[in-house]
């Protein structure tokens, strides 16, 4: 676990939109290593999806990349041409979405969306495409393969669309995949497998994985490093351990808290007051301040810089070095 | 097939060919009688229109009749529609109409059914800009008075009389005018189906803007074209008939149009010359209605129980 197969670099991506200019992505700075599990995680709305489509280029209108690196293997995405760019989606990097519903076009049999993929990318012939494509069915759970890759969409129940959505993304052999929120709209036990076979196909393939959440849980489960994300902008970023245990910034900290616990008698359920805000005119200074219990004048000035707390652990917080023992007091008072 | 048998079927190693929307959309045309007539007209007038050359008794201009002194003859035996003044078989003629009224209406609706899918598609999907000017050049199409502007058109191309002037101009006019109307609702539904993840998974997996027009968005949209297109052929029939009648058409061309036109001063006495090519058109354009309106309760996705 050494090399960096992605590097994002200061990334800015900003919709002009009637009302005004919206900072969705405002200067993220993450890496991804080979064959690790990178947690993306934030509430709704702090730009872990807007980074992810960046990466893959396809930022929907009037969405702009503004500023910027995105490094995979040495090359910048940023300034490859749409074509060249066609070349990497799906055969390099894939996304998965988050509901398998919409995410199949329904006129087309499964056989046909899977093996048109493997026919863009690769240069086989028709028989071993379909040989691949029940490969693949089989290989992410699919029973009767043989026979289902000839059925619709709409045959499918949710955990199998999303079964046959990862076949896809994995079509080619990827070796970095985006899962924006691979698990939401499916119930419990579903999400359980799927993320079984995930972690399953992340060795078999060798790959990377960005998991795009905002179930700490599935962090837990799955991430080998997190990054958190506030209002398109990173919060902290370290290995998934210290994150619950030693976490720096005060974002963080409240996210954790914010977990529902099973056992605690009289346990007043967590939530971090206000919302997030509005990034057309976001806060000065760090952009948490407003919500944050431990602000003082100097976050609502300055903008929190990357700091170092350990090797591969980096937080944005201003004040992280005064307010440590606080919030080691506030997970201890949890936990 | 209920859910009991079809696990039954499964245990005995029975496989039940999964079933496409093309496959249930023809369920659910079957069950539609009433669609079963139009599918069933509109075959048998293709069928006539095809080989009109073989079904028609008569050649298209013969006047055997005329020589034998039997012009405007009541329906017998001979002539099963009677013949007109200059001892045309009006049966014969009604049959060649049928070859004209099918190549305008098909030809006439391939040119503005193929306009208004490029123009639709590409301004439902790129939006903006594109969307923009691509509109406002349709509404010049649907602000212009359609008849007015054909029997212009026409005119001109009558007069100077342009080699080869044929029902091929007609196609083509025909097909240019009519196609802003179909261009906004495929527009409409691009708009709809855009913003479905599948797009996006679909650019995810390499796919350019071309590619996902026409490969993943179109056959979606398939339904409506299709529907729109048996709708398109019935209102060109009309207007072709509209246009002949009035006599903006190749005199060298039997059409529907004419022959009502050319027989109007005798209606009290020979009533089958305009009564059996109008019958014609009521059937050829009542079957595209009613096969229209039964592919669009087969092909729509809300319908679907």
């Amino acid at each position: 676990m050494s090399e960096t197969i992605l590097n994002i670099e200061n990334l800015k991506t900003h919709f002009d939109t009637w009302a005004g200019v919206v900072t969705a992505v405002d200067g993220v700075s993450f890496d991804v290593k080979k064959g690790e599990t990178l947690g993306l995680v934030g509430e709704s709305g702090s730009g872990k999806t807007v980074t992810a489509l960046s990466v893959l280029g396809i930022v929907p209108r009037p969405g702009k990349i503004m500023d910027g690196k995105i490094i995979y293997k040495g090359k910048d995405l940023i300034s490859m041409s749409e074509k060249e760019m066609q070349k990497i989606r799906g055969a390099e990097i894939a996304l998965i979405f988050q509901d398998p519903s919409t995410s199949l076009n329904p006129v087309f049999s499964i056989k046909s969306q899977l093996g048109d993929v493997i026919g863009r990318h690769q240069k086989i012939s028709k028989e071993d495409a379909m040989e691949n494509v029940e490969n693949l069915l089989d290989l992410v759970g699919i029973p009767d393969a043989k026979l289902r890759m000839n059925e619709y969409p709409h045959q499918f129940s949710g955990g199998m669309k999303q079964r046959v959505a990862i076949a896809r993304a994995l079509s080619c052999k990827p070796a970095l995949l985006f899962a924006d929120e691979p698990t939401t709209n499916l119930d419990v036990t579903i999400q359980a497998q799927i993320l079984d076979l995930m972690r399953d196909l992340k060795s078999k393939f060798d790959m990377s994985v960005v998991l795009i959440t905002h179930n700490m849980g599935i962090i837990a489960e799955m991430a080998d490093r997190v990054t958190v994300l506030y209002a398109g902008r990173v919060c902290e970023t370290s290995d998934m351990h210290d994150l619950f245990f030693h976490a720096t910034h005060p974002y963080t900290v409240a996210l954790i808290n914010a977990i529902p616990r099973l056992g605690k008698v009289k346990h007043e359920l967590q939530v971090i007051p206000g919302n997030i805000p509005n990034l057309i005119e976001p806060p000065s200074g760090c952009r948490f301040h407003p919500r944050c219990k431990y602000a003082t004048s100097i976050c609502k000035k300055d903008v929190p810089e990357l700091e170092e707390v350990e090797k591969g652990h980096v937080t944005a917080c201003l004040r992280w070095k005064e307010i440590e023992a606080d919030l080691k007091k506030e997970r201890e008072r949890i936990v | 097939m209920t859910e009991k048998e079809q696990i039954a079927d499964e245990k005995k190693g029975k496989t039940t060919k999964p079933m496409g929307q093309w496959g249930i959309a023809w369920k659910r045309f079957k069950q539609n009688r009433v669609a079963l007539v139009g599918l069933f007209v509109e075959g048998a007038i293709l069928f006539i229109a095809i080989f009109a050359p073989f079904i028609a008794p008569y050649p298209p201009n013969d006047i055997s009749a005329f020589m034998a002194g039997r012009t405007r003859e009541p329906p017998s035996w001979d002539h099963l529609m009677g013949t007109d003044y200059t001892g045309h078989d009006v049966f014969s003629q009604v049959i060649y109409g049928a070859a004209t009224a099918i190549k305008v209406g098909f030809g006439a609706t391939l040119v503005s059914m193929t306009i208004a899918i490029l123009v639709g598609s590409v301004a439902g999907y790129y939006g903006g800009k594109v969307d923009t000017i691509l509109m406002r050049f349709s509404e010049i199409f649907l602000v212009m008075p359609t008849f007015l502007f054909l029997i212009v058109f026409l005119k001109v191309f009558l007069t100077i009389r342009v080699a080869g002037f044929g029902i091929g101009i007609v196609i083509i006019v025909l097909g240019i005018i009519g196609w802003a109307g179909d261009a906004r609702a495929i527009r409409a539904e691009f708009i709809k189906l855009k913003e479905f993840e599948f797009v996006t998974a679909a650019r995810c997996l390499g796919a350019s803007s071309r590619r996902i027009i026409f490969k993943h968005l179109l056959p979606n949209v398939l339904h409506l074209v299709i529907v729109l297109t048996t709708a398109g052929i019935a209102t060109n029939i009309i207007i072709e008939a509209g246009l002949s009648f009035l006599g903006f058409s190749d005199p060298n061309i039997i059409t529907w149009g004419r022959m009502i036109a050319y027989s109007m001063e005798v209606i009290r006495g020979a009533w089958w010359q305009s009564a059996f090519p109008g019958i014609a058109i009521i059937i050829t354009v009542l079957g595209f209605n009613l096969l229209g309106d039964g592919l669009r309760d087969a092909l729509d996705p809300r319908l679907r129980e």
